[in-house]
């Protein structure tokens, strides 16, 4: 026993000196360079969406950084991103967050992908006073626990598709609709359907099927065996990108017919291009489109960030994108606001802020959501094989009429 | 053996000092550290059975999960209602005084040690006539079940997630909540430490060992094989479902199948660990979490996007050069430092047999 011994302190001996001999060696300002830290799903179930996440961010610090950095007290500095991949984990994204902060020194953070993920990291970021600037957590329970250095771009998941229902009362005479919904078990599509309920309840509808989705979702056909049965006036369905895909393949190969069918992470999953024709007439929730009037000096206007996002990327940016580098310029005014590194100062800078971006305005409520942007519905339209998302809600965006009720299988081409 | 025992004191009271100036040493490593205290803890009770009793379970990680949901479940609940701190979106929040959190912790603790006890013994009463690949596959169901169950629960936040209590903000000191994690699962690693070491020197290891090797004869010896084998899933419930409220209430964030009943993750990991190590050993399991902890927190962040695929390579190397693990490896290679006697002379004779 007393070898084994010997071997053992050696080897925590070893260790000790490899654990002290790897100091963090970077800090919040680094010679010319400000030091963001993220973690971001590279693998897992939000891999797609966590590279989307990353797309934006990388899109944003390279504009700005090319268009003079940020200037502080006369200097210009700029911007660098240290990524770790959280692998779709709430425990490994509060785990890396940790380390970013404790071990690579970084001061300021940006969100990772998902309610889930940006409800694990929040606590963290919180204790050690870090201003997080995230653009992909949606949840409305992050924004009434009373957070205080966590700062959203984008609007509350609850909001996504309110007017979706209030859309179906519209058409149906100002009458309550009947609603189907299924919504995954996460934390993100939760919250949607809190919406969704708030909604029914406003405009007297029913909610005559509630169904759960578990989370690594590739099939729905119960629910839709039921749809199919009591007939609902609207259908929704939100379970971030897959939810989408398999809500779209699976209604098209079971002929579901439903008059209205509302969903979120369209653009996300690409829908018009992967599904075409099947996908035709969805209605989908969106923080952002690129037909939006909103400008700014770095992006100029949304169709031309689409533009130079699907020149360096080769595909259409996802709203995930553009709310991502919207996340960096919020930074960047931060930063230049408050004159100064100090992460309280920036922190309340942060809270003044109210600008506009080629995503949209930007203004913070007292929970650190985005109060000045409205979230858009489009649907997904076809001209022969050739589908396109177009805006149809709110009226002042629109540049299509919302096409309803959808035409039932048997007579669509 | 006197004198190997003084030896043996030197050994653990420094381990014992070094683990208690970790946090001071490496004040930036806390968080991680206090993740290879429970990683330790969860390999040495997976081997129990799978080591010792031969029962390869991945069940292990129900009792994990549980214990995170009952701390937090207990703290929150002991002093507001669960329903409002869990429910979705709710506009209220509560916060915790430090007395309060702390006696909910302990409490939770406490209740989180108890009920997976109470469950493996139910559970166990169940399936252990289960044998080999049956009981495998049916433990791996309980993982998965527990984790689809808990996410439809509304009282904890089903799919939503559970927000732990927040360390209370009465304490300034940024480093305090770190440091009480810490300890708290360093006690918890010392704690199961010498309780495992006490099973090796006992009987009961012993019978376990004989249900690993020959079930039926050891039934026919007259051991009740089915006591002992509810019995020793009992002792890693208990310590299984302390380490899952110590990480529940460190995250801070619950999920039902991403955190808790996380068998993907952890409930694998404990599994690997002990086999890099060396399953059926004392020390094997824990030299066995630390190289994985290093490994992965080293390694892990240079191959970004790649780091499972790394994962892979690794088990597939541990299964293919050292099935026994690196102690039974060792031990294959030094014999004598095993405290195995050698007859050279039957060594030789088998070498030139060959």
């Amino acid at each position: 026993m007393n070898k084994i011994a010997k071997l053992f302190v050696t080897f925590i001996s070893a260790i000790t000196l490899a654990l002290v001999s790897f100091t963090s060696s970077f800090a919040k300002v680094e010679g010319e360079y400000i030091v963001l830290g993220s973690a971001i799903s590279l693998t897992g179930k939000y891999s797609s969406n966590g590279v989307h996440t990353q797309n934006g961010y990388n899109m944003a610090v390279d504009r700005i950084n090319k268009m003079g950095g940020v200037e502080v007290q006369g200097k210009k500095y700029k911007f660098e991103i240290i990524y770790y991949d959280d692998e779709s984990n709430p425990k490994r994204a509060a785990q890396l967050a940790e380390r970013l902060i404790k071990q690579d020194g970084v001061h300021y953070m940006l969100g990772p992908y998902s309610s889930g993920l940006t409800k694990a990291i929040a606590p963290v970021t919180e204790k050690y006073k870090i201003p997080m600037v995230e653009a992909n957590g949606a949840s409305r329970s992050l924004f009434t626990k009373g957070y205080k250095y966590l700062f959203a771009v984008l609007s509350p998941a609850n909001q996504y598709l309110e007017v979706a229902i209030d859309l179906a009362v519209e058409k149906n005479g100002g009458k309550g609709v009947k609603i189907a919904q299924a919504f995954e078990q996460d934390a993100f599509s939760q919250d949607v359907r809190l919406g969704i309920l708030d909604a029914a309840k406003r405009t007297g509808s029913e909610i005559i099927i509630d169904d759960k989705l578990p989370k690594e979702l590739n099939d729905m056909a119960a629910t839709l065996a039921k749809v199919k049965a009591v007939k609902p006036d609207v259908l929704v369905v939100s379970g971030h990108t897959k939810g989408a895909l398999t809500a779209i393949r699976q209604i098209s190969e079971m002929k579901v017919d439903v008059p209205m069918l509302a969903m979120t992470h369209c653009d996300a999953a690409k829908l018009s291009k992967q599904h075409g024709k099947k996908s035709e007439f969805a209605l989908c929730a969106s923080q952002w489109h690129k037909n939006l009037s909103y400008k700014d000096k770095f992006f100029g206007s949304g169709k031309k960030y689409a533009k130079d996002f699907q020149k360096e990327f080769g595909y259409d940016p996802p709203y995930q994108s553009a709310e991502s580098s919207a996340a960096l310029l919020v930074f960047k005014d931060a930063f230049e606001r408050a004159n100064s590194f100090d992460r309280d100062a920036v922190r309340d800078a942060l809270v003044d802020t109210e600008m506009q971006t080629f995503y949209g305005n930007i203004k913070f409520g007292p929970g650190g959501q985005n109060v000045a942007k409205p979230m858009i519905l489009f649907q997904v339209r076809c001209k022969g094989d050739d589908c396109e998302n177009r805006v149809v809600a709110p009226t002042k965006w629109a540049s299509d009429k919302f096409y309803h009720p959808i035409p039932k299988w048997s007579e669509r081409s | 053996m006197e004198k190997l025992k003084q030896k043996d004191l030197i050994l653990y009271s420094g381990l014992i000092i070094l683990g208690l100036a970790a946090p001071y040493l490496f004040s930036a490593f806390k968080v991680q550290l206090t993740y290879l205290c429970v990683l330790i803890v969860l390999a040495m009770t997976w081997n129990l059975q799978g080591g010792e009793m031969g029962y390869n379970t991945f069940g292990n990680i129900l009792f994990y999960g549980l214990g995170m949901y009952l701390t937090a479940s207990v703290q929150v609940g002991m002093f507001f209602p669960l329903a409002e701190w869990t429910e979705s979106g709710g506009e209220k929040t509560f916060v915790h005084t430090t007395a309060q959190y702390f006696q909910g912790i302990g409490v939770g603790l406490l209740v989180a040690a108890i009920i997976p006890t109470i469950i493996a013994g139910a559970i166990g009463y169940a399936i252990l006539g289960l044998r080999g690949h049956y009981f495998a596959i049916c433990t791996l169901g309980l993982g998965i079940a527990a984790g689809e169950i808990a996410g439809g629960i509304e009282i904890i936040g089903a799919g939503q997630g559970f927000t732990t209590p927040p360390f209370p903000a009465e304490i300034v000191d940024a480093e305090a909540r770190g440091k009480f994690f810490y300890f708290l699962s360093f006690a918890l690693l010392v704690g199961t430490f010498v309780f495992v070491k006490y099973i090796y020197g006992s009987r009961f290891r012993l019978i376990l060992n004989a249900i690993r090797d020959n079930e039926d004869k050891a039934e026919a010896m007259g051991i009740q094989t089915m006591k002992y084998k509810i019995v020793g899933w009992m002792c890693s419930a208990f310590f299984c479902g302390l380490a899952g409220g110590i990480m529940g209430g460190l995250i801070g964030y619950i999920d039902s199948t991403d955190v808790a009943f996380d068998g993907r993750e952890m409930g694998v990991f404990m599994v690997l660990m002990a086999i890099l190590g060396g399953k059926g050993t004392l020390w094997g399991p824990v030299i066995g979490a630390t190289l994985f902890h290093f490994f992965k927190e080293g390694l892990w962040t240079l191959i970004l996007g790649w780091q499972y695929v790394a994962l892979g390579v690794l088990i597939v190397v541990i299964v293919v050069y050292f099935p026994e693990g690196l102690m039974g490896w060792l031990r294959e290679k030094y014999p004598e430092r095993f405290g195995e006697v050698i007859d050279e002379k039957d060594r030789k004779a088998q070498v030139e047999l060959k």
